[in-house]
C-alpha cells in the first residue's frame, strides 16, 4: 500500500465510493484467498438457482404422476433425489469454501495490517511516541486494524447475493416473462427496504452505543471515586446522575427496537405477499399452458431461498462505515513518515572521555519554552558523577539527550565509543522471564549474566528464587517489589555492556545499604565505566566522585559536593529541602 | 436471602431477576401470543401450495378464481401477522430495556452503598464490569437471542402442528430423519464455543503484547531490541490470527448442515409420500407442502440451538449481577437516629477490634487489623496516627468516618455510638481527605460543589481565602472553572491535595480527618498545603495519618500503632522522653539525613 493513497480520507465521498477504495486497498493484500472465497460464493449461488430445478423435476415427473396415475416410477425418483442431493451436497460445499477462505482472508489481512502498523510504530523514535498517547495507539493496533479488514468477511457473501440476483432474474425470464418481471420488480424494492432500514437503525444503534460509552466511564470514575461519595454522603446524587445517562440509553435502544420491529415485520410480510402474488399470476400462466405446475413450484422454492440472502444483505453493507473509519485510523500511522532516530546522531568522545556535551538545547515543542539550554560538561572516562537539580530541572531529559533518545535542537553529544546505556526512574519489566528481561532477546554467556546481577546487587534475591533467572514475572508470574525491577533494570543495563551508565533516579526505591554497595560495585568492576546518576537523595550524592548542579535547563556549578556546599547558595538551600522532610525514618 | 444466588439453578435464576426487574416479565404471555400470530406468515405459502396443487391446479381444472380467493385470504393474514409480529418484537425489546434499566439503577445504588471492603482496588473493576459488561450480555441476548427463543420457538411448534394435521406419518419420517441434526448441532456448536472461548483468550493476550510494545517503547529504543519485540509480536499476531480462522471454519460447517439435512429430510419425506400415495388418503398437494413445510421446520433450528449458549451465559451474567444485590449494604443507616451534639465533638474508641471480611468472593481473610483499642480524643485536639504500614492508622480513621463498623466495641462522636447517627448528619460534622485525593473529570467548582451543591461561585471563592491560597487560585487559568482532566492529572499531586483541603472546607465540618500524602510535592505547593491545613484545623478536631515525622512533631499528641494495637501515646515531646519506639525511630531519622550529608 503506497502512501499516497486517500481513498477513505475524504468525508464527503459517498458511502460506496468510500467502501470501494477500502475494499480495493483491502484486496490487494491477499488477493488468492479472497478469490478462492468468491469461488465458493458462487457455487453456492448457481446450486441454489439449480437446486430449483431439481423441485421442478420432482414435482412434474415424479409426485404429480403418482397422485394421478397411481404408478410409482422408483428409477425417476431414484434419479431425482439423487439429483437434488448432489446439488444440496454441492451448495453446502461452497457455503463451507466460501465462509472459511473469508475467514482466513479476513484475518490474513488483518495479521498484515497491524504487522505494518507494528514495524512502523517500532521505527519511530521516542520523541514520536512521547507525542502520541498509548491508549490511542494500542487501540490503532490492536482494535481498528482488526476493524479495517471487517468488511473482508462478508464481502464474499454480497458477490454471492448479486450473482444469485442476476441468475435467478435471468432464469425466471427465461422460463416465463410475465412472471420473472414480477418477481424481479420486487427484488429491488427489497434491496432498498434493507440498505434503508439498517442506515436507519445504524444511526439509533450508534446513538446508543455513544451513550453506552459515556454511561461506562462515568460508571468507572464514579465507583474510582467511592470513597468522595461517601464521605460527602453523595450515594443519591451519584445514582440520580447515573440514572439520566441511563434513562438516555434506554431511550435510544428503545428507539432502534421500535424502529427494528417495524422493518423485522416488513421484511416477513413483503415476501409472503410477494409470494403469494406469484402464485397467483403462476396460476393464470399454468391455466395459459405456458408452464407447469412443477415449474411454478419451483420459482416459489426459488423464491423462498433468496428471501434469506436478501433480508442480511443490508447487514452485511452496515460494516462499511465501521471498517472504514477502522482503516482511515490505520493510515493515519502509516501514512506518518518515519522520524529520524537521534541516536545516529551521537559521536564518539575522545580517548579519557567518558562523555561531553556541548551547547546542548532542547525543546519539546516551538511554542514551548527549552528544558535544556545550551549545556556543555565533560566527565572523564570511570568516573561516577550525579547530575543534581530541582523537580522539573531537566535532568531526565539531560539523560535521555545522552541516551540518544531525544534528538537536541543544538550542540552535539559525544559518548565513549557511542555505547550508553540508560535506566529509567520507573523501571519497565516485560512479562516473562528475568533472563529474557535482563538479555532482551541475545543470548548472553552466563559470566555475563552473572557478572550483571552481581553488579546490581539483584544475584542474591535472583539465586533464593525457585527457578532463578528462569522465573517468570508479569502478569502470569510473581510480581517483583519496587527495589528489585530496579535491580532487574539495572543488571539489563549493566548487560549491555556499555561503556556509559545512565541511571535517572534508579537507586532510589533501594535502601540506603544496597544502593552504596551498588555504586561500590559498579566503581569496582573490571570493565571501565563511567556512571552518571540522576539522584535526589543525599546519601547517593555523597557517594558520587562529582556533581553537575542544574538550575532551569542550564549546568550551574559542577565540581565536588563539598566544594559546592561552601560556594553555590542555590545549591546549599536545595540540599537542605532534600533533607527537610525527604526520609520517613523507616516508620 | 439465605441460600447465595450463585447456587441457583437457571429457572430460579430467572424468577428472581424478573421478580427485581418487573418488567421483564410484565405481560409476557401476551408477547407470546403475538409472536406465536406472527410466526404464522411463514405458514401461509405451503398451506397455500397444497391448497392450490389439491384443489386448483389439477390437470385440465385450473380455478384462478379460485386461488386468487385463497391469495386474497392469505395475504390478509399475512398483513395480520406481520403486524402482530412488529407488536411482539416491541413489547420484547421495550420490556427488557426497562427491566434491564431498573436493574442498572438497582446496581448503582447498592453498589454505592456496599461497605469499603467490598470496594478495594480488586473488586472495583469487578463491580464495573456487572452494572456494564453483564448488563449488556442481557442487552445483547434480549434483543437476539431472546427474540430469536421466542420467534423460532413459535415457529417450530406452528410448522409442526401443520405437518402433524397433514399427516402424522410423514410428520413422523420427517422428524426421525432430522432429528441426528440436533445431535450434530450440538456437537460442532461445543467445538465452536470452545474455539472462540480460545480467541477471545488470545485477543486479549495480543492486546496485552500490543500495550506493553507500546508503553514500554522507550526501552525497547534505549536497548535497539525493536526489532526483537517484531518477531515476538509477529508470532502472537500469527496465533490469534489461526484460532480466529480455526473459529470461522468450524462455524462454516455449523450453518449449511441445517440445509444438508433438510434434502435429506425432504428426499425421505417424498420417498414415503410416493409409498403411501392416495390409497393412505394422501393428496399431491400435501406432500408439495411437505416439502416447503420440512424447510421451514429446519431452517431455525441453527439459530434455536445457538441461542442455548447464548441462554447459558445471560443466566450466568444475570446470576453475577443478582449476587452482587444480595451483598450487605455498608454501615446500616438507624432506625432511631439520635443528633450529634453542636460544637467540637470529641471522639472515643471503647474496646474496637476490626478485621476485613469480604464478601463479594468466597476467600475470607479475617486477620484483625485493629485489636481491643481505647481511645479518647477530646474535642478540638489535634491528634497525629503514626505507624509502620499495616499498623491499622488509616482502619481508625475509617472507623471514625463510619465507612465502616467495628466488628466488636463501637466508636462514639461527641458521645453518641456512631452507629445510632444518621448518615447526612455525620457528613456534615465530619470529612476525609484521603491520601489520594479522588477528583471527578470535570471544573474545579464542580469538584468542590461535590460538598455543597447549592454553593455560589463566590462562596467557593471565599473559601480559598478563608485558607490563604487565593493566589494559588489566581495563578490558574480559568480560576474555579479550570478543568482538572481525568482523575485530576492536569494537576500536580499537590494541587489535587490542596482541592481536597478547600472541598473539606466548603463543608465546615466540626472533625476532619486527614490522610497525609507520601508523594514528594514541590516546595511552594508544600508551604501553601501546611499553611492551608493549619487553617483548616483551627478549632477543629483533627486527626492526622501522618508519614512524615516532621508532621507528627506538630501534632498536639502522638499515638503509636503497631500491628493493631496502640504502644505509645503522648506529646512529642512526652514519647521522645520516653525514649521508646517512636523516640527510636525519631533519633534515626535525625541522624541519617544529617551523617550523609557530612560525609
Amino acid at each position: 500500500m503506497s502512501h499516497t493513497e486517500t481513498a477513505v480520507q475524504s468525508p464527503s465521498k459517498s458511502r460506496l465510493r468510500v467502501g470501494y477504495g477500502l475494499v480495493r486497498d483491502l484486496l490487494k493484500i491477499h488477493p488468492k484467498i479472497f478469490a478462492i472465497a468468491v469461488a465458493g460464493a458462487s457455487v453456492y449461488a448457481v446450486c441454489t438457482v439449480a437446486s430449483s430445478f431439481g423441485v421442478a423435476y420432482l414435482v412434474d415427473h415424479v409426485i404429480l404422476p403418482r397422485f394421478e396415475t397411481g404408478k410409482i416410477d422408483a428409477g425417476v425418483y431414484l434419479v431425482g433425489a439423487a439429483i437434488v442431493i448432489c446439488i444440496g451436497l454441492l451448495r453446502a460445499f461452497g457455503v463451507v469454501i466460501r465462509r472459511s477462505f473469508a475467514g482466513i482472508s479476513n484475518w490474513r489481512t488483518v495479521e498484515s495490517i497491524s504487522m505494518q502498523l507494528v514495524r512502523h510504530i517500532m521505527s519511530q523514535p521516542l520523541f514520536w511516541h512521547k507525542r502520541k498517547m498509548t491508549g490511542d495507539l494500542v487501540a490503532r493496533v490492536g482494535v481498528d486494524s482488526d476493524a479495517a479488514a471487517e468488511v473482508l468477511g462478508p464481502l464474499p457473501f454480497s458477490t454471492s447475493v448479486v450473482l444469485l440476483v442476476f441468475l435467478t432474474g435471468g432464469w425466471l425470464l427465461i422460463v416465463d416473462v410475465p412472471l420473472g418481471l414480477v418477481a424481479i420488480s420486487v427484488i429491488p424494492i427489497l434491496l432498498v427496504l434493507n440498505v434503508g432500514y439498517q442506515r436507519r437503525i445504524d444511526k439509533h444503534y450508534d446513538t446508543a452505543q455513544h451513550e453506552l460509552g459515556s454511561l461506562s466511564s462515568a460508571v468507572h470514575e464514579s465507583f474510582d471515586g467511592v470513597m468522595v461519595v461517601k464521605a460527602f454522603g453523595a450515594e443519591d446524587r451519584e445514582t440520580r446522575r447515573l440514572s439520566v445517562i441511563s434513562t438516555r440509553l434506554k431511550e435510544a435502544r428503545i428507539r432502534a427496537v421500535s424502529a427494528r420491529s417495524t422493518f423485522e415485520a416488513l421484511l416477513d410480510g413483503v415476501p409472503s405477499l410477494v409470494n403469494i402474488l406469484l402464485l397467483v399470476v403462476g396460476a393464470m400462466r399454468v391455466d395459459s399452458n405456458s408452464m407447469s405446475v412443477g415449474e411454478l413450484t419451483s420459482f416459489i422454492y426459488l423464491f423462498t431461498l433468496l428471501i434469506f440472502p436478501l433480508r442480511i444483505i443490508g447487514y452485511v453493507l452496515s460494516s462499511v462505515p465501521h471498517s472504514a473509519s477502522g482503516y482511515k485510523r490505520v493510515r493515519e500511522i502509516l501514512d506518518e513518515s518515519v522520524e529520524l532516530d537521534p541516536q545516529t546522531l551521537i559521536l564518539e568522545s575522545s580517548a579519557n572521555c567518558g562523555v561531553r556535551l556541548e551547547g546542548v538545547s532542547f525543546g519539546f515543542g516551538k511554542d514551548l519554552p527549552d528544558v535544556l539550554n545550551d549545556v556543555t560538561f565533560e566527565i572523564a572516562v570511570g568516573k561516577t558523577v550525579v547530575i543534581v537539580g530541582a523537580t522539573g530541572s531537566g535532568k531526565s531529559t539531560l539523560l535521555s539527550v545522552m541516551a540518544g533518545l531525544l534528538q537536541p535542537n543544538h550542540g552535539n553529544v559525544w559518548i565513549a565509543n557511542r555505547s550508553a546505556a540508560i535506566v529509567f526512574q520507573e523501571p519497565f519489566l516485560f512479562s516473562g522471564t528475568i533472563r529474557h528481561n535482563i538479555d532482551m532477546g541475545r543470548a548472553l554467556s552466563d559470566s555475563v549474566m552473572h557478572d550483571s546481577l552481581y553488579l546490581a546487587a539483584a544475584d542474591e534475591f535472583v539465586s533464593a528464587l525457585d527457578d532463578g533467572v528462569n522465573t517468570v514475572i508479569g502478569e502470569r508470574g510473581i510480581s517483583l517489589s519496587g527495589g528489585q525491577r530496579q535491580r532487574i533494570s539495572l543488571a539489563r543495563a549493566i548487560a549491555q555492556q556499555s561503556s556509559v551508565l545512565l541511571l535517572d533516579d534508579t537507586t532510589s526505591a533501594l535502601d540506603t545499604v544496597t544502593e552504596s554497595l551498588v555504586i561500590d560495585r559498579l566503581r569496582h568492576s573490571k570493565n571501565i565505566v563511567t556512571t552518571i546518576i540522576v539522584a535526589s537523595r543525599p546519601s547517593t550524592i555523597a557517594l558520587a566522585d562529582e556533581v553537575i548542579f542544574i538550575e532551569n535547563g542550564q549546568v550551574s556549578d559542577q565540581g565536588i559536593h563539598a566544594n559546592l556546599m561552601v560556594r553555590n547558595e542555590n545549591y546549599r538551600l536545595l540540599m537542605q529541602s532534600f533533607e527537610h522532610d525527604r526520609e520517613q525514618g523507616g516508620l | 436471602m439465605n441460600e447465595p444466588v450463585s447456587r441457583f439453578g437457571s429457572a430460579r435464576t430467572i424468577g428472581r431477576g424478573m421478580r427485581v426487574a418487573p418488567a421483564l416479565s410484565n405481560g409476557i404471555a401476551l408477547t407470546f401470543l403475538f409472536a406465536f400470530i406472527g410466526t404464522g406468515a411463514r405458514l401461509v405459502i405451503p398451506i397455500l401450495i397444497q391448497q392450490s396443487i389439491d384443489h386448483g391446479l389439477q390437470p385440465g381444472n385450473i380455478r384462478v378464481s379460485y386461488i386468487a380467493v385463497l391469495g386474497l385470504i392469505g395475504s390478509g393474514f399475512v398483513l395480520v401477522s406481520s403486524l402482530s409480529l412488529r407488536v411482539a418484537t416491541k413489547r420484547l425489546g421495550t420490556r427488557a430495556e426497562e427491566g434491564l434499566f431498573t436493574l442498572r439503577i438497582k446496581l448503582f445504588d447498592h453498589i454505592h452503598r456496599l461497605s469499603l471492603a467490598d470496594h478495594n482496588d480488586e473488586k472495583r473493576g469487578a463491580l464495573v464490569s456487572r452494572v456494564t459488561s453483564d448488563i449488556e450480555t442481557l442487552t445483547m441476548f434480549f434483543s437476539w437471542g431472546g427474540l430469536s427463543l421466542l420467534l423460532d420457538g413459535s415457529q417450530m411448534i406452528a410448522v409442526a402442528s401443520v405437518m402433524l394435521a397433514y399427516d402424522w406419518r410423514l410428520a413422523l419420517v420427517a422428524f426421525a430423519v432430522s432429528a441426528p441434526l440436533v445431535l450434530v448441532l450440538r456437537l460442532v456448536q461445543s467445538r465452536l464455543v470452545y474455539a472462540h472461548n480460545i480467541s477471545r483468550e488470545r485477543n486479549a493476550q495480543l492486546l496485552g503484547v500490543f500495550s506493553e510494545m507500546v508503553s514500554g517503547a522507550e526501552t525497547l529504543h534505549a536497548y535497539k531490541a525493536t526489532d526483537l519485540m517484531i518477531t515476538s509480536v509477529a508470532k502472537d499476531v500469527r496465533n490469534r490470527g489461526d484460532s480466529n480462522i480455526r473459529a470461522g471454519i468450524i462455524g462454516a460447517f455449523l450453518f449449511p448442515s441445517g440445509e444438508v439435512f433438510a434434502v435429506f429430510t425432504v428426499m425421505a419425506v417424498v420417498g414415503a409420500g410416493l409409498l403411501i400415495g392416495p390409497a393412505g388418503g394422501l393428496t399431491a398437494g400435501a406432500l408439495v407442502g411437505f416439502v416447503f413445510l420440512t424447510y421451514r421446520f429446519l431452517e431455525p433450528i441453527a439459530e434455536f440451538t445457538e441461542v442455548i449458549d447464548q441462554t447459558q451465559s445471560a443466566v450466568a451474567s444475570l446470576r453475577r449481577v443478582l449476587g452482587v444485590l444480595d451483598t450487605p449494604i455498608g454501615p446500616p443507616q438507624p432506625s432511631h437516629p439520635i443528633a450529634l451534639p453542636a460544637g467540637v465533638l470529641s471522639i472515643d474508641f471503647v474496646d474496637v477490634s476490626f478485621a476485613y471480611g469480604s464478601r463479594l468472593d468466597e476467600v475470607d481473610d479475617d486477620t484483625p487489623v485493629l485489636n481491643s483499642i481505647n481511645l479518647h480524643i477530646p474535642g478540638g485536639q489535634h491528634i497525629a496516627l503514626v505507624g509502620p504500614s499495616g499498623s491499622g492508622k488509616t482502619t481508625v480513621a475509617r472507623l471514625i468516618a463510619r465507612l465502616a463498623d467495628p466488628t466488636v466495641g463501637s466508636v462514639m462522636l461527641g458521645g453518641v455510638a456512631l452507629h445510632r447517627v444518621d448518615n447526612s448528619d455525620l457528613r456534615r460534622r465530619l470529612i476525609v481527605v484521603p491520601q489520594e485525593p479522588f477528583l471527578f473529570a470535570d471544573t474545579i467548582a464542580y469538584n468542590l460543589r461535590f460538598a455543597a451543591p447549592d454553593a455560589t461561585d463566590n462562596e467557593l471563592t471565599n473559601v480559598f481565602s478563608d485558607l490563604e491560597i487565593e493566589d494559588w487560585l489566581e495563578s490558574l487559568p480559568h480560576g474555579i472553572n479550570t478543568n482538572v482532566g481525568q482523575r485530576g492529572g492536569s494537576l500536580s499531586a499537590g494541587e489535587r491535595q490542596l482541592i481536597a483541603l478547600v472541598r473539606a472546607a466548603v463543608v465546615r465540618p466540626d472533625v476532619l480527618i486527614l490522610d497525609e500524602a507520601t508523594s514528594s510535592v514541590d516546595a511552594l505547593t508544600e508551604v501553601r498545603i501546611s499553611k492551608a491545613l493549619s487553617k483548616l484545623a483551627q478549632g477543629r478536631t483533627t486527626v492526622s495519618i501522618a508519614h512524615r515525622l516532621s508532621t507528627a512533631a506538630r501534632a498536639e499528641r502522638v499515638v503509636l500503632l503497631e500491628q493493631g494495637r496502640i504502644v505509645e501515646d503522648g506529646s512529642h515531646e512526652q514519647l521522645l522522653a520516653l525514649k521508646g519506639q517512636y523516640a527510636k525511630q525519631y533519633e534515626t531519622w535525625v541522624t541519617s539525613t544529617q551523617s550523609n550529608l557530612g560525609s
